[in-house]
């Protein structure tokens, strides 16, 4: 029966996650933000905590663990810094079409090797640069990639993961990082990234493990974004309990009363869809629709609640001496990943509007006996 | 954690089906059509009482054995609840309300009234032998949201107590048993005035019933009335005086607010996904799915009632775990309701000029679904209560 309990194990791993992001990534954002990057001692300091290998089988030496207890860490490195998620989760949203495409041994190949270097990183781009009404340019072809994606939040990558709604392919060479300055999450790097003629070294083709491993990706991005709204609600909430104007702490204001309530209600609905997705995820069941559904949430939401943010702090918050801007940029860039949010919003719509069996919406599932 | 429902209420939830698609739908429809409350002598209510509806959940206790029962049950079971209200909905809300049953007061019975109380007033829902109702009113033509400014008067006379006022909303109140009336012995003391009462029907003062005339819900009776000198005997104060002096009246109220906000939600969620399977099945057979805009905005209203049912259960479920709910309640009463207008809305854009006729289900469902964010206190009373936990929002 419905049940929001996370059980012993869960608990700590979130706790430890918290207590880490809090301390380490929350404190330091800004310096990771300046110099683009995170640095040796912070790696290896989340390397201690043994997280990298929480979605691997136990088998190849994973935690085997699943999409929930992942989307609960990422919630917690989101809320601390989104940026540095991005840049100490080495093997990242890549772990996923290795997974869903190639199975345990791709993993094995191109995925446990990463694991062992606390630097090494794996990029996952999205290859399809179809654009709503615009044409489609898949970045491979049968047996190389040609093209510019503008930006990616890295600035190497030991491994490249193109996929798009055929498949995936595998890169090690061939490409080119470009530094940039990049809008948000620059703890990760930035960097605009050129494929020339870069061959592939294996390719899947299959629409529907690319579809779940996209799905995958869309649930990481937007555990992050449940974090980062997080952070960003409560920061003005506890400011808008001290600033005082017109005799009053400006909370107490019904306009902002109401707008806090609203950015709590906004950051609690994306995190249960999150969480019911990946719920899904580790059932079996299918969930590329509710995976869709939450990330076209968490784009919402967070625009909503990151720029309210700033707007509760006033002019204060447009000032880079506080983090409410860079909130409000990190927000914008993680939403722009994954393909986007109109991509997300072809799936969840094309599930909402041929799905069979009335309300097949359902995020509640009967027992199967 | 855990998103799946167990077989026992997946059992029943598909009974209910049975019963919605059959009964509760073409009713519902029956009064909308006809502009009245289905009469409290139609067949179908007989029907309910056949299937085990409109009991009371409360048991006479009998010594140690049922106080042991008591502390097993610990966990609760308002998921289930709450589930099984969305479904109702679903079919039809109205309906769903006027169903026999002790009604919203049942659970201050419980809560506040005496053992004499409970015997009197809920041994009659035990296994009834007809259609019974019990009724609740708070509600004054000047005190909606603002329970705390109810101005009935109850002025003590001797072992009796006298009630003079107005009450207005209340569901099913003229074909009730017993109705629990909210009065205050000063209404300069605010809440501390608070007092309920057990009024029958039939005691003398308790008159001009008005049935009102509502734009939508019209399957079951709103109803106002007057408390004219109406005397109630002392033994019918709920709770007793004892109950009074150890603590404020108002806080009863409240409490019974607070575990029916999640279920309000749940009602207001089943409209919605009424409106918008039909939005749907209307989109399919004109081949408009396709569109991307008609597409995107069913997938926002799916989107949002999916929020909504997922925040519902996570107050029920803290609610079966005895933990502080009060913010989460709040949240899930605050937006179901409105998604479920959104998707009804949508549900008559996509209809175009044939949703102005009046005589399609989602019209109905547009009209039906705007009382979710008035009833059980409204969207904006929602937001108070969560800015008073969230940043000590001042009462006044």
């Amino acid at each position: 029966m419905f049940d929001m309990s996370l059980g012993e194990d869960l608990s700590l791993i979130q706790d430890q996650v918290r207590h880490f992001s809090t301390r380490v990534l929350h404190e330091r954002h800004r310096e990771f933000e300046e110099r683009h990057e995170v640095p040796e001692s912070v790696v290896a300091e989340f390397a201690a905590l043994g997280l990298a290998g929480l979605e691997l089988p136990e088998t190849l030496g994973g935690a085997g663990l699943g999409a929930l207890a992942k989307v609960l860490v990422l919630e917690e490195l989101g809320a601390g810094d989104p940026g540095a998620a991005l840049a100490l989760d080495g093997l990242g949203a890549a772990l996923y079409p290795l997974a869903e495409l190639g199975g345990p041994a791709a993993i094995e190949t191109y995925a446990v090797p990463l694991l062992d270097k606390p630097a090494a990183r794996a990029l996952l781009v999205w290859g399809d640069s179809e654009r709503p009404g615009g044409n489609r340019k898949p970045l491979c072809g049968a047996h190389t990639c040609d093209g510019t994606i503008p930006w990616v939040p890295a600035q190497h990558a030991d491994r490249v993961v193109v996929l798009d709604r055929e498949g995936a392919a595998v890169l090690d060479s061939g490409f080119r990082f470009t530094p940039l300055k990049g809008s948000g999450l620059r703890a990760a790097g930035a960097a605009q990234l050129d494929f020339i003629d870069a061959p592939i070294r294996e390719r899947w083709q299959d629409r529907e493990g690319a579809a779940r491993a996209l799905a995958r990706w869309q649930l990481h991005t937007a555990a992050l974004m449940v974090g980062l709204m997080r952070t960003a609600a409560e920061t003005s909430r506890e400011y808008a309990m001290q600033r005082v104007a017109f005799g009053k702490p400006i909370a107490h204001h019904q306009a902002l009363a109401f707008l806090i309530a609203d950015m709590r209600s906004a950051v609690d609905a994306t995190r249960i869809l999150v969480q019911e997705a990946a719920w899904r995820a580790d059932r079996g069941l299918p969930f590329t629709g509710a995976a869709a559904t939450a990330f076209v949430e968490a784009v919402e939401a967070s625009m909503f609640v990151t720029p309210n943010a700033l707007q509760i702090f006033g002019g204060q918050g447009f000032m880079q001496d506080l983090p409410l801007e860079k909130y409000m940029r990190e927000a914008r860039t993680l939403g722009l990943l994954a393909g986007g949010v109109d991509l997300a919003r072809d799936i969840a719509g094309t599930e909402v509007t041929t799905s069979s069996d009335g309300f097949a919406l359902s995020p509640i599932l009967a027992e199967e006996s | 954690m855990d998103f799946s429902i167990d077989a026992a209420t997946a059992h029943r939830l598909a009974a209910f089906d049975r019963l919605g698609r059959e009964q509760m739908r073409p009713l519902g429809l029956e009064a909308d059509r006809l502009g009245r409350p289905t009469p409290p002598d139609h067949p179908y209510f007989q029907t309910l009482i056949g299937m085990g509806f409109g009991r009371t959940r409360w048991r006479p206790s009998r010594g140690e054995r049922s106080r042991g029962e008591e502390s097993s049950d610990k966990v609760g079971n308002s998921r289930a609840t709450l589930l099984l209200s969305e479904q109702l909905s679903y079919w039809d809300r109205g309906v769903a309300v006027s169903a026999p049953g002790p009604g919203l007061g049942e659970g201050a019975i419980i809560s506040m009234g005496t053992e004499d109380q409970k015997q009197r007033y809920l041994t009659p829902f035990i296994n009834p032998d007809k259609p019974r109702w019990g009724a609740f009113a708070m509600t004054e033509p000047a005190a909606g949201s603002d329970v705390a400014g109810i101005q009935t008067r109850a002025i003590r006379d001797g072992n009796d107590w006298v009630l003079i006022g107005n009450k207005s909303f209340s569901g099913n109140s003229s074909r009730a048993d017993f109705i629990l009336v909210w009065a205050t012995v000063d209404p300069s003391l605010g809440r501390a005035g608070h007092r309920a009462f057990l009024v029958e029907h039939g005691m003398p003062g308790l008159q001009d019933f008005h049935i009102e005339r509502k734009m939508g819900l019209k399957a079951y009776e709103s109803t106002s009335f007057r408390l004219e000198e109406c005397r109630v005997p002392g033994a019918n104060l709920l709770g007793g005086e004892a109950h009074y002096e150890k603590r404020a009246g108002f806080k009863g109220a409240m409490d019974t607010f607070n575990s029916t906000r999640p279920m309000v939600a749940a009602m207001a969620v089943g409209i919605g996904r009424s409106a918008l399977d039909e939005a749907i099945a209307f989109a399919r057979a004109e081949g408009m799915t396709d569109d991307p805009r008609i597409r995107d905005r069913l997938e926002r209203a799916a989107r949002k009632l999916r929020a909504a049912r997922l925040l519902s259960l996570k107050a029920a479920w803290l609610a079966d775990h005895r933990q502080p709910n009060i913010v989460e309640a709040s949240m899930s009463k605050a937006l179901a309701p409105t998604a479920a207008f959104e998707a009804a809305s949508l549900g008559m854009e996509l209809l175009g000029l044939a949703g102005a006729r009046g005589d399609h289900l989602i019209e109905k469902l547009f009209r039906d679904v705007k009382a979710m964010d008035i009833v059980e206190g409204t969207g904006q009373i929602q937001r108070v209560v969560m800015a008073r936990k969230l940043v000590d929002l001042p009462q006044s």
